[in-house]
């Protein structure tokens, strides 16, 4: 019985899937509102949804307007709220602007001191001198703790120019956690009960080697960073569900196949192509088709300067002659031609 | 510094500044006062933004300006002995306004004011009092009954219908030449009237009639926005209404002292449409009246010089070449010819306008609306024996499917129902003025007088279908509403095509009713027969129905050639080879190549087979 349904469900030969898909998306796009309303909650959960990230994951937009990332953990880390908050401590970014009150320099001798943020110090799980030994490691530069609990920083220099761009330099110097990774939380799962943590920010090239985390569930929104880390079928993974979820979010059902079709058109060479005329649109077999689409006079006039060829394998090609299109009723061709059969005949 | 700029309260007077004040609410108060005890122009309008720190002072032309009772210590200054003397006509309104009890604000004092919509709401803080509570609709809707009981949205959907509503625009219709005029036959003053209506007086203009309605489905066939109305109701004229055109030209004087003459064109002219199309006209080429009409046929003969010159030069003896540029009856249009005016322009040109005239008898298609912003279109015109009828024998006029209700919130509606009801067996009309009575103490009125005359109170009624004849289940809620008939009607609208002209550049199928045009088979409407693989349909529709083409195209070097019938042989004007073949192309596709091709880009077609 199950088989029967499986056949009878089956795409047949020249079913225009695409066309399918590309309604079965934009009729209850229609519906969706281009601003949504958030809900009071962590910082961290605020993505962007709705029409504009469809248009992101559509553009194939190289960075996400709110990156997000999860991050599964191991056996014991992902029962233990305390195992899993020194997980979220390695990842979490914290730069010297988050937790300095202001950052004096001295001209006159040379030294630059940041005034540190006891209470957010705290927080990260930060001592002064852990500070000022990140910094000096990183910079290469003379940094020590000072008995009231500050950094200060010997720039050896009395160029007034040198010590300011040092000092903004400091302003974002990266502390603790992983570059990119923004706030991350450890959350708990709703339904397993188990921790996990949630940052707002991704790079999980350099998450992966960090000890305790689940190395094949982590998850990122960034879908190009998937692709650079993990490869296109990550990437393509991501970009359905994403897409799914986006649609999801806003009370749209799609069948997820249609979906799928999207996302797999738009990684199928390999690399991730947007759709429109830098993508997939753009690079069409058909003169006419891309000339119809948008560019018009760009694609004719390359067509005419490279004797470009039109070989009407495509629909709205074949449209604009006025020919069968090669699509539904239009692939079947007779076998035998009568031409052939007259020419056996007369043998 | 910026501080002490921003606690001066400056005064602008029309926009411009003209000096500031220390303290803004004594100086504005103060500028109130004086214009309420007639000392400066009650035209003067202040208002002190608070957020900004400015005043704004108005006296210039162009403000729209409305009446409020001042209020003052919680106290409208309207006190009973003004209203009393007032309605014994001892004082006029610009008396109220000179003994400080009115006054004008505009929009920007109204910014200012807390205004009271009626004497019990006023609170310390009020500084205003509504004239009356229906202030707070505008006129438009004012005319509505109930509309205390609307919903908002269906306020603003009333005040665009009655825009559209035939009835009695002008008494002098008959020696008007409108575009477009339509005149309801038996147009009625509503039963539920309002006292906004009766100060217009439009009942003596009115635009609608007083449908009986019953809430019930009939087979369906007024589901969603559509209604099933009465053959008998429309036979006696319900919803008839009169429809004039007039079609009017002119005989223009061109450069070079030529001009157009009114007359029946000789046979001989340009264009000339046939015998038949000028067999109505007169003598001089004008159309009598009391003519009946129909599409094609010429009203005004008209004969224009020829568009462009040369073709008359050279020919010195012979006679002029004209062109046909006479009136013709628009496709789909027809009636009677009402009236023939001749007149001059400004430039002593002759100037000649008929009115033609239609009878519009309510069909399948037409639009109506009530006074609550529910509209309906008749779907379906039911014999009268075929109408469900009640007890006593009432046959509504009109049956609005009761979904139509609950939805919109148009409770005005059923109330205007019920009220209607009472006041046609009362026997005189009922006011429907916003807040003029309590909901429960209009229905206390209605429900007595509708129980003094033997009907069930609530309105309902025991129907009997007029097909089968037998009872309904349910009890219906049937009354009487005020309907206008709405100027969007099918004879006016429809259009249809098979074959018919093309464009000239495309060779594509025309758009639009005035010619003759087809519906247009668009991007989305070719996605979706790309998407259910109607390969040969689409074809149909891109191809065969639109802009066919045949071309012939050299197998040798994919130009265009062409056929020499003389040498009957096909010839390619490229290569000189005779070996082409005919394919069927669209004409845009055609007309792509050959405009790439002045381009001095050569495109070639390479066919297979």
């Amino acid at each position: 019985m199950a088989k029967k349904i499986d056949i009878s469900t089956k795409v047949q030969q020249g079913e225009p899937v695409g066309v399918i898909a590309a309604q079965s998306i934009g009729e209850p796009g229609t519906q969706m509102i281009l601003k949504t309303f958030h809900f009071a909650g962590i910082a961290a959960t605020i993505t962007t949804s709705g029409l504009p990230r469809i248009v992101e994951l559509l553009d194939a937009k190289k960075i996400p307007t709110t990156p997000f990332s999860s991050i599964y953990l191991m056996d014991e880390a992902k029962k233990d709220f305390v195992k899993a908050d020194q997980i979220a401590k390695k990842i979490n970014e914290v730069r010297v602007n988050d937790i300095s009150r202001r950052i004096l320099e001295n001209f006159s001798n040379g030294k630059i001191r940041i005034v540190l943020d006891k209470q957010a110090l705290e927080a990260v799980d930060l001592t002064p001198s852990q500070v000022a030994a990140r910094i000096s490691k990183a910079y290469e530069l003379d940094a020590a703790a000072t008995p009231e609990g500050n950094v200060e920083i010997s720039t050896h220099t009395k160029v007034l120019k040198d010590i300011r761009s040092i000092s903004v330099k400091l302003m974002h110097a990266l502390v603790s956690g992983v570059a990119g990774a923004g706030k991350a939380v450890v959350t708990q799962s709703k339904t397993t009960g188990e921790f996990y943590i949630e940052s707002a920010g991704s790079n999980i090239e350099l998450m992966l080697p960090i000890d305790g985390i689940d190395k094949a569930k982590i998850y990122t929104n960034d879908v190009f960073e998937m692709y650079k880390v993990l490869g296109i079928e990550a990437a393509r993974n991501v970009l359905a569900k994403e897409l799914k979820e986006t649609f999801d979010g806003q009370g749209i059902n799609i069948n997820e196949r249609h979906v799928l079709l999207v996302a797999d058109a738009m990684t199928s060479r390999g690399h991730i192509e947007s759709i429109g005329r830098h993508g997939l649109v753009g690079s069409k077999e058909s003169v006419f088709a891309r000339a119809a689409f948008e560019e018009t006079v760009k694609h004719l006039i390359n067509a005419a300067a490279f004797g470009e060829t039109d070989f009407m394998r495509g629909v709205t090609e074949n449209i604009l002659v006025g020919k069968q299109i090669p699509l539904g009723t239009g692939v079947v061709k007779l076998a035998v031609k009568k031409q052939d059969v007259e020419k056996k005949s007369k043998k | 510094m910026a501080k002490k700029i921003s606690e001066k309260c400056y005064i602008h007077l029309n926009g411009r500044a003209i000096g500031h004040v220390a303290d803004p609410l004594a100086f504005v108060s103060e500028v109130r006062s004086a214009r309420r005890k007639g000392a400066i122009s009650g035209e003067v309008n202040i208002a002190y933004m608070s957020r900004l720190n400015v005043i704004h002072i108005n006296t210039d032309r162009g403000r729209v300006r409305k009446p409020y009772i001042i209020v003052e210590d919680g106290k409208s200054k309207l006190t009973k002995e003004l209203l009393d003397k007032l309605q014994k006509k001892e004082i006029e309104f610009n008396y109220l306004i000179r003994a400080g009890a009115l006054e004008f604000l505009d929009a920007e004092e109204e910014e200012n004011a807390l205004v009271a919509i009626s004497e019990s709401d006023i609170t310390p803080k009020t500084t205003h009092l509504e004239v009356d509570p229906t202030m707070i609709f505008g006129l438009t809707i004012n005319t509505a009954p109930y509309p205390e009981s609307n919903n908002l949205a269906r306020h603003l959907m009333f005040a665009s219908y009655i825009k559209q509503a035939q009835g009695l625009y002008a008494t002098n219709f008959n020696l008007r030449f409108d575009s477009r005029a339509y005149i309801l036959f038996y147009p009625q003053a509503p039963l539920i009237t309002t006292t906004a209506y009766e100060t217009l007086k439009f009942s003596n203009h009115a635009s609608g009639q007083n449908f009986v309605i019953a809430l019930s489905t009939q087979y369906g066939y007024n589901k969603q926005d559509a209604v099933v109305v009465s053959k008998g109701a429309v036979d006696r004229g319900l919803g008839r209404s009169m429809f004039y055109k007039t079609y009017s030209d002119e005989e223009r004087r061109y450069p070079g002292g030529q001009k157009d003459v009114f007359k029946m064109p000789p046979a001989t002219t340009d264009g000339y449409l046939g015998e038949h199309a000028y067999a109505k006209l007169s003598d001089d080429g004008i159309i009598e009246p009391e003519l009946d009409v129909e599409e094609g046929d010429v009203l005004v003969g008209k004969v224009a010089p020829p568009r462009f010159l040369e073709e008359n030069l050279g020919a010195g003896g012979l006679e002029e070449k004209t062109r046909d540029d006479s009136i013709v009856v628009k496709p789909g249009e027809k009636g009677v010819v009402d009236r023939v005016i001749f007149t001059e322009s400004p430039g002593a040109t002759k100037i000649v306008k008929v009115r033609v005239r239609g009878i519009r008898v309510p069909e399948v298609g037409d639009k109506f609306g009530s006074r609550h912003g529910q509209k309906g279109v008749i779907s379906q015109v039911v014999p009268n024996e075929d109408m469900p009828f009640t007890e006593s024998g009432i046959v509504p006029d009109l049956l609005l499917n009761p979904h139509g209700i609950p939805g919109r919130m148009t409770f005005g509606h059923l109330l205007e129902t019920l009220s209607a009801k009472a006041a046609s067996l009362k026997g005189s009309k009922i006011d429907g003025t916003a807040f003029a009575q309590t909901g429960k103490e209009r229905m206390d009125d209605y429900t007595k007088i509708l129980e003094a005359y033997g009907f069930d109170k609530h309105g309902e009624e025991q129907l009997y279908d007029g097909v089968t004849g037998r009872p309904f289940k349910a009890k219906i809620f049937t009354g009487i509403v005020y309907y206008n008939r709405l100027y969007h009607m099918v004879s006016n609208k429809m259009q249809v095509r098979s074959r018919g002209s093309v464009q000239i550049l495309t060779h594509q199928p025309t758009e639009g009713k005035a010619r003759q045009g087809g519906l247009r088979f668009g991007e989305m409407e070719r996605d979706v027969l790309v998407a259910y693989g109607a390969s040969l349909l689409l074809k149909e529709r891109m191809l065969d129905q639109s802009d066919k083409w045949p071309v012939l195209i050299c197998n040798d070097c994919g130009s265009f050639g062409y056929r020499d019938y003389a040498k009957k042989l096909n010839v390619c004007p490229l290569c000189g080879g005779s070996n082409l073949t005919e394919v069927e192309i669209s004409y845009a596709f055609k007309l792509l190549l050959d405009e790439i091709r002045s381009l001095h880009i050569r495109p070639r077609i390479g066919l297979n087979e």
